[in-house]
């Protein structure tokens, strides 16, 4: 048994300590807006908050988030209108979708910590995120119009 | 397999794919007693009495926005008011015709069929206002979802219609034929800017895919897959470490693979991996790249080979040519490393199973599980959802396969996610090619002559006979060897060879390696004849007229001819992709960097034209123009799948790499006003990167590259063979 604290809930799982937070978030919460991709840190998909930083969930285990706050795509902003959510339609981001949750809880830790970032700041923070639609030219303009909006 | 569709058929009459021949009308309840009766003139739509148009989308949305475009098309001759429009993605049925979404398609395949389906509604609903008016439908006009009787100016919305009036008025197919559509000039919802209508639940986590579906009792499963892609077997199972584990359910033994079932997806991770299965590895456990570039080599002189396209009479002209060039070019196997792992939910219950996934083949789908489960097809029921990236990985039913199968035995839901090593090792990937390309130059240096043999592993035979020709070619392994060059004597040689290694339909299909070739070569004979390749290229496009119009465009926009630093160089590319007939012309022109040290290329700028026809949503078109391009960049640049003992050797993104954001070009896209009968925008545009990009490093180094992925290695071993 463990309390995570998640989306500003507590919530109580039953499952081993070295589950991966990423399985316990999507089929035990049932939260599927966080997205397995690769298992292994290469992709992105997976990327949720531990106490307000971009973690992948996949190489988290249970034991590790449990007692943290966790924050996934569902609690970025109560109605879901974060300015960057708000920045990803008007800048008709996603296509198939599947790796946009990743992305945006990413730029969201970008932006918490270097509201203005250049492009190379950028680029440096998405790089480890992959689309393979390949929408990065639009969700780098979804950021800096986010940013230019008072993003965080 | 009774419900499997020839794909050729449908080619030859792709009007009626989506929307069926005639429009129906059920009966209506009396007025204000029929609250929930709703207006289903075709499959693909309905009207509510609340006045909402839904649209069926039958077309698998992977992230082209479909959709949206399609709802588009309806809500235009319909004259719906595009606010009440609404979207949903139907349960896989007959009465939808062929579900088949890939090639670039989609649109093509449905414009005409569903602008007559909104026309014809739009004319019931009309004649059903002016009846119960007692005025003439023809003093009535329909508009933003509201008809109007214009001498007294009397309304009536389409939902109080609906709820209102009896709607009679029926077409038969010759009518619906005979309906006049708009003229382009009169569009007010097609060619606008549009948002589109899956990306808000697709920034707040709410879209859902199929990983994401969940069955009340259901349980996990994970496979143990064999040592091979193809041809091995298991023999002895030891499950008794796995039945230790808590949560176990049960061990289920397929034909070629072992599951573990459990009762969460990690008790069954453990499960699976605490199996012990003896493998048979098979026939192929020897293959390698190695081998099968081996059997390709010696298959390009089989003499069994079949002309697969012929004009005039190459052999001949060939002879009498005053310069003969012949080059070999050759690529790797891609992955389609969607983003979403293959997986599934399967639920066997009242004699049927409920299926729950995201499939761009529904079709096919309920055709395969159907004839192997021994169930009539409507007793498939295939739950759509999103997909997770598509690139033709969908089209095949493996996955629903195997959770069927293991869901009949459990007699539980069943979910089934393959991890990503998993989805990598049992892809059907992009099947690695050879080909041989030679020409005869005539005295002015333009091409007499033409011949390529192109020897690959053809999907379409793996999938059965309704998708191979007579020859057993399947012309998707094939489509672009027939480019539109005015040359008079040309002949394709295709031979099909099997290697193990299981191939599939990724993301701009054969145009890919054909076009590759194609482009390359004829830069190379460019350079022969001692003329500038852009006015090579238009010397040689008489009859295509659109293609050198995109072609001159995107050169001047590229600047084509200026001066540029050492190292780096501009190189040109123009298709006919993705296919001959129904081609989007489509011209790039790469710019690139090579480091001469290292063989390593940065792709600075692509400069891309295109003409499509008709464009339908501006917005999704550019980004589907940018997103194939810069797929083509990833293609061109990085992925190599390699082949050892029988199964591919990369394993995650880690050894088989795609292009992340550090590694993007700039992107200028135009896409020309037309109005043409509109093609498609999923794939060309990927096709033209890989030779662009070859003949960029040509212009930068004078080194040629006839392998694709352009590694570094190859790079650099072209500019030391140069000098």
């Amino acid at each position: 048994m463990a309390t995570l604290l998640i989306n500003g809930k507590s919530q109580t799982v039953d499952a081993d300590p070295d589950t991966p937070l990423l399985w316990v978030i999507r089929e035990r919460l049932r939260l599927t807006g966080t997205k397995f991709g690769c298992g292994v840190a290469q992709c992105g998909a997976c990327t949720v908050h531990l106490d307000g930083r971009a973690v992948r969930s996949c190489q988290t285990t249970l034991a590790q988030a449990a007692g943290k706050k966790i924050t996934t795509i569902e609690g970025l902003h109560p109605e879901g209108r974060h300015p960057l959510q708000l920045a990803w339609v008007a800048e008709q981001v996603p296509q198939c979708g599947y790796c946009q949750s990743g992305q945006i809880m990413q730029a969201a830790d970008l932006l918490a910590r270097n509201p203005n970032p250049s492009d190379t700041d950028i680029v440096t923070a998405m790089s480890g995120n992959i689309c393979r639609c390949m929408t990065y030219p639009r969700i780098k303009r979804a950021i800096k119009r986010a940013a230019q909006q008072g993003g965080a | 397999m009774t419900t499997r569709l020839s794909r050729r058929a449908f080619l030859a009459s792709t009007a009626v794919g989506s929307v069926g021949l005639t429009i129906r009308f059920p009966l209506f309840g009396a007025p204000d007693a029929a609250a929930a009766a709703a207006f289903d003139p075709s499959p693909t739509l309905t009207i509510t009495p609340d006045g909402l148009v839904t649209v069926h989308i039958t077309k698998a949305e992977m992230g082209q926005g479909v959709g949206t475009a399609l709802a588009q098309i309806v809500a235009e001759e319909l004259e719906a008011d595009w606010k009440d429009i609404r979207i949903d993605y139907p349960v896989a049925s007959e009465k939808y015709g062929l579900m088949l979404t890939g090639g670039s398609w989609s649109v093509n395949w449905t414009f005409d069929a569903l602008s007559r389906a909104g026309a014809a509604a739009r004319l019931a609903l009309i004649d059903a206002a002016a009846t119960s008016w007692k005025v003439p439908a023809a003093e009535c006009v329909a508009e933003r979802g509201v008809v109007r009787h214009l001498p007294t100016g009397r309304s009536l919305g389409y939902g109080e219609i609906v709820k209102r009036v009896p709607i009679t008025k029926t077409f038969s197919e010759d009518e619906l034929k005979k309906i006049t559509l708009k003229k382009p000039s009169e569009y007010r919802v097609v060619g606008r800017w549009t948002p589109r209508l899956d990306i808000p639940e697709k920034v707040n986590g709410k879209a859902k895919f199929g990983i994401d579906a969940f069955v009340p009792n259901m349980v996990y499963a994970k496979v143990a897959y064999p040592p091979t892609r193809e041809g091995a077997t298991h023999g002895a199972i030891d499950d008794s470490a796995a039945k230790r584990v808590k949560g176990y359910v049960a061990t289920v033994a397929l034909p070629d693979v072992v599951a573990v079932v459990a009762t969460s997806y990690e008790a069954a991770v453990k499960g699976r991996d605490a199996l012990k299965v003896t493998w048979n590895a098979g026939p192929n456990a020897s293959v390698s790249t190695e081998s099968i570039f081996a059997k390709f080599a010696q298959a390009k002189d089989d003499p069994a080979l079949q002309n697969w396209h012929e004009q005039g009479d190459v052999r001949s002209a060939m002879g009498s040519a005053a310069r003969r060039h012949e080059a070999t070019f050759t690529t790797d196997y891609v992955a389609h490393m969607q983003m979403e792992p293959m997986n599934c939910v399967a639920e066997f219950k009242d004699g049927g199973y409920d299926i729950y996934t995201g499939s761009q083949f529904q079709t096919f789908a309920v055709g395969t599980l159907a004839a192997v489960l021994k169930v009539e097809p409507a007793k498939i029921r295939l739950h759509q959802h999103y997909l997770g990236g598509g690139f033709g990985r969908r089209l095949e039913p493996d996955i629903m396969l195997e959770t069927a199968l293991i869901a009949r035995e459990v007699k539980r839901p069943v979910k089934l996610i393959r991890s990503r090593e998993e989805d990598l090792r049992r892809d059907f990937y992009r099947s690695a090619t050879l080909q041989v390309l030679k020409a005869g130059l005539g005295p002015d240096g333009k091409p007499v002559a033409w011949e390529n043999t192109l020897v690959a592993s053809h999907p379409g035979r793996r999938w059965g006979k309704d998708f191979v020709d007579k020859q057993g070619l399947d012309q998707f392994a094939l489509n672009g060897a027939d480019h539109v060059y005015d040359i008079p004597n040309q002949l394709v040689r295709a031979v099909p060879v099997e290697t193990g290694i299981s191939v599939g339909y990724v993301r701009a299909v054969a145009p890919n390696y054909t076009f590759f070739a194609v482009e390359t070569f004829v830069d190379e004979l460019a350079k022969l004849a001692g003329v500038d390749p852009l006015q090579y290229r238009l010397s040689l496009l008489g009859s295509s007229p659109r293609l050198a119009r995109v072609l001159k465009l995107a050169a001047e926009r590229a600047g084509w001819g200026s001066a540029l630093p050492a190292n780096t160089g501009r190189g040109l590319a123009c298709v006919s992709a993705q296919e001959k007939k129904t081609p989007t012309w489509t011209a790039s022109v790469v710019q690139a960097r090579v480091d001469p040290a290292s063989g390593a290329v940065t792709v600075e700028k692509i400069t891309c034209a295109v003409d499509c026809g008709i464009v339908v949503n501006p917005d999704g078109a550019r980004a589907q123009l940018e997103g194939s391009l810069l797929f083509g960049v990833s293609n061109a640049l990085k992925e190599r799948g390699t082949i050892a003992n029988g199964a591919l050797v990369q394993s995650n993104f880690n050894d088989y790499q795609v292009l992340r954001m550090n590694e993007i070009p700039e992107l200028e896209v135009h896409i020309v006003e037309s109005t043409e009968y509109p093609t498609g925008l999923g794939e060309p545009g990927t096709t033209t990167v890989a030779p662009a990009l070859s003949n960029a490093i040509f212009a930068a180094t004078g080194a040629r590259v006839r392998q694709v992925p352009l590694l570094p290695d190859r790079v650099l071993a072209a500019i030391r063979a140069k000098t």
